[in-house]
């Protein structure tokens, strides 16, 4: 299964930020996608999720060679500001998700089940969500991600909020789902990148670039992605 | 100072034009018509500039004229003291219910916060070029109307000059006080936020101010005299005080932080709203529903503090009112045939009365500021079945939520026609209850579709859309110039209720066909 991103336009008043991005993203790896600020990341992000429509080119997804459209249940989307009903709690807002989805999960568990997978203790399934800390509003959003099984998963800077422990959870969870899923992981932590993900896409003037590695030294790989973010300040 | 007092001027017109640009933006049509560059464009900014110089003018004059000619000029008829006594003696108390409302100095808005914590300009000499400001914007404005409704009134010409200078005297002492009591308890007052003393000064000054001319004890001019000279001698005290406090830096940084001042700009209501939905929170409450219906059953249980119970508390209200009417039509002498006549002909009134007891609005900020800001981000809830499904769970629990108090005011009001007497004509019994249920219906339907339609508010609960703002304008001058017509209930109950029925029907049409496009975030 890819991803395909072909000629991707898309600009804001007169501002071209998407200049025709080309990419394909495939299964069974997780990309590490990189920036500067500004550079257009969430509203690429925004199109493929279709909050945003493109003005030109075309987004599509490819399975057994056939192509069609994506629609909304292929996508879970994570936003970097977790964002929750407050007034909900933990197991109700779950039960409230698997509820409506009833049809479109596969084998649903028992709610405690997903609690046990994010790590969210028995002791705050039944707290409201407005008393939840931000990593815990974090792993909930991740979770209702994550429980449709979606194959394409976005994740706006999703780790940066998680104390190092959980990110390390977090980590591990999202290397044991990728080889059903094309994750695309937004970040500006280059070490994060480099550690978790397969592949390195920069965006960088309104188009997407693939870094390889090639036989680089991390630490030349390193400055290979700095000089081509850096490309953007020259164009 | 003149130099900071400028600056500061400058700044806050930049913001206030830049405001003027962005609600035009808002409004459908004239946004087409408005190039992108929008805030660079010379033209534009010089016309925003012009009204928002043009509004300051007017603000300094029409909010004192209104003042002056609503709450005293208008009332001093009413009351047994002659009207010049009368006049004055308001306009006294009046003026010391001012000083517990508004100093300036302790009001937080977000003008003060741009200009001393963002911009960093000298608090000191912000605060007081701005009080001075403020105070002379008091004397200009006051003047013209003090001169021309007190001459009408027959205030003697002599005091009509003084009154201007009796509000700054007031609000001079008021200021000092309050300075005063930041160095004595190291806590600054925050007017958006009144304490217990200044609620108690209020209600005090205010019964001073209508209760003795109404009962014709109305101080005279020579007391009149004597109180200002008074005032003034300590006025110029305090002035000196004032000036040479050293602290504002310390105040503006307590009044100022992020909550208070973000709360300011936003109407009582929302501020109710957004508060208690904090607090207000009911973690007992279940559900055994499932889907939608589920999370909306848990909405509405979870929020009854401020969702049904207000209803609840309206219809105690109305029923009190009604069984109070009752018992006037058989203690009162008299009061039947006026009763009577009234339920023929006020029925204009009650649609002011159910846009006023409607909690619609409430309930729309309820349900954006505590659930679909967050739930609209998840793709899930935007999809069209989503929210048709959520819309018409939604429409159910506000139609019933106003359907109580007005269920006891439609069935009030033709049992007080029978009481009273009756009519000839029996349809008048069917179109008293099925205008003022239509109403309510009406009232529900309209906030519930408008925010569906329109979702004007920003995370702060902050009404960012020009369209919805004028919407809701005309709805509230439309009902309030019903007010006082006296229409046959004949003619109006049949006007209103097929109005209502065609609104309804078409802005639910409308709302299921659009509502699935226009129901985001902005």
């Amino acid at each position: 299964m890819k991803l395909i991103l072909n000629h991707v336009i898309k600009s804001f008043d007169k501002k071209e930020v998407l200049r025709g991005a080309n990419f394909a993203f495939e299964k069974g790896k997780i990309y590490g996608l990189l920036g500067r600020n500004g550079a257009g990341k969430t509203t690429l992000f925004n199109c493929i999720n279709e909050d945003l429509k493109i003005d030109g080119g075309s987004i599509l997804l490819e399975e057994n060679g056939v192509k069609r459209e994506v629609c909304p249940d292929d996508i879970g989307y994570v936003l970097s500001t977790p964002v929750v009903p407050e007034f909900l709690t933990g197991r109700e807002f779950l039960k409230f998700f698997l509820d409506i989805n009833v049809k479109k999960i596969p084998d649903i568990k028992p709610i405690d089940e997903y609690f046990d997978f994010v790590k969210i203790g028995s002791e705050d399934r039944d707290r409201l969500l407005k008393d939840y800390s931000h990593g815990m509003r974090n792993k909930m959003q991740m979770l209702v991600s994550f429980i449709a099984n979606p194959c394409i998963l976005l994740l706006d800077e999703p780790l940066t909020s998680f104390d190092v422990v959980v990110a390390d959870e977090m980590k591990t969870l999202l290397r044991q789902i990728k080889k059903d899923h094309i994750i695309i992981f937004s970040t500006h932590i280059m070490e994060l990148a480099l550690d978790l993900c397969d592949e390195i896409v920069i965006l960088s003037g309104g188009i997407l670039e693939k870094m390889e590695k090639d036989d680089l030294s991390n630490e030349a790989f390193k400055d290979k992605i700095i000089q081509a973010l850096r490309k953007d300040e020259n164009d | 100072m003149i130099e900071t007092f400028l600056m500061s001027f400058r700044l806050k017109n930049a913001y206030q034009t830049n405001g003027i640009i962005y609600s035009l933006k808002s409004i459908p049509v004239i946004n087409r018509l408005l190039p992108v560059s929008l805030y660079r464009s010379p033209g534009l900014k010089i016309f925003a500039n012009f009204v928002s110089i043009l509004w300051e003018i007017s603000s300094m004059f029409l909010g004192k004229m209104l003042y002056l000619f609503i709450i005293i000029f208008l009332l001093k008829d009413h009351m047994k003291s002659s009207p010049a006594n009368s006049f004055m003696h308001m306009f006294f108390f009046l003026t010391i219910t001012g000083g517990f409302l508004n100093t300036h100095i302790f009001h937080p808005t977000r003008d003060k916060y741009y200009a001393i914590f963002l911009m960093r300009m000298n608090a000191r000499e912000y605060t007081l070029s701005n009080y001075f400001y403020f105070l002379l914007k008091i004397v200009v404005g006051f003047l013209p109307f003090t001169l021309l409704l007190g001459r009408l009134s027959g205030v003697p010409i002599v005091i009509c000059f003084l009154m201007p200078l009796f509000v700054v005297s007031v609000k001079l002492i008021f200021t000092a006080l309050a300075l005063h009591d930041y160095v004595r308890t190291g806590h600054a007052k925050n007017e958006n936020q009144l304490n217990p003393v200044a609620l108690v000064g209020i209600a005090a000054s205010l019964a001073a101010a209508y209760l003795p001319p109404f009962l014709g004890y109305a101080m005279n001019g020579a007391i009149f005299l004597a109180l200002f000279v008074f005032s003034a001698v300590i006025a110029v005290f305090s002035f000196f005080y004032v000036l040479k406090f050293r602290e504002y830096r310390s105040i503006c940084k307590e009044l100022l932080t992020a909550d208070s001042f973000a709360m300011n700009k936003k109407s009582m209501a929302a501020r109710a709203v957004q508060k208690s939905l904090q607090l207000n929170i009911d973690i007992k409450a279940t559900s055994s529903k499932s889907g939608y219906q589920y999370f909306n059953d848990l909405f509405v249980k979870r929020h009854s503090m401020l969702l049904t119970k207000s209803a609840k508390d309206i219809t105690l209200i109305s029923l009190a009112a009604l069984a109070f009417s009752i018992m006037a039509c058989f203690l009162i002498h008299g009061a039947k045939p006026i009763l009577n006549g009234m339920m023929l002909t006020i029925l204009p009134y009650f649609l002011f009365v159910m846009y006023f007891v409607n909690r619609g609005k409430v309930i729309t900020q309820a349900m954006f500021m505590n659930c679909d800001h967050s739930m609209l981000t998840y793709r899930f809830y935007r999809q069209p079945r989503a929210i048709l499904l959520l819309f018409t769970e939604r429409l159910k629990s506000i139609l019933l939520i106003n359907l109580m108090p007005a269920l006891v005011i439609a069935l009030g009001l033709p049992l007080l026609l029978w009481l009273t007497g009756g009519t000839n004509n029996a349809l008048n019994y069917v179109l008293l209850f099925v205008s003022i249920i239509a109403m309510s219906v009406f009232f529900s339907v309209h906030n519930i579709v408008l925010y569906y339609l329109l979702q004007p508010y920003n995370i702060g609960l902050e009404i960012k859309n020009g369209t919805f703002t004028i919407v809701n304008s005309f709805t509230y001058f439309f009902c309030y110039f019903a007010i006082g017509k006296k229409v046959p209930t004949l003619v109006f109950g049949t006007l209103i209720s097929v109005f209502c029925i065609v609104y309804i029907a078409v802005s639910l049409i409308l709302a299921y066909r659009l509502a699935p496009k226009t129901f985001k975030l902005r």
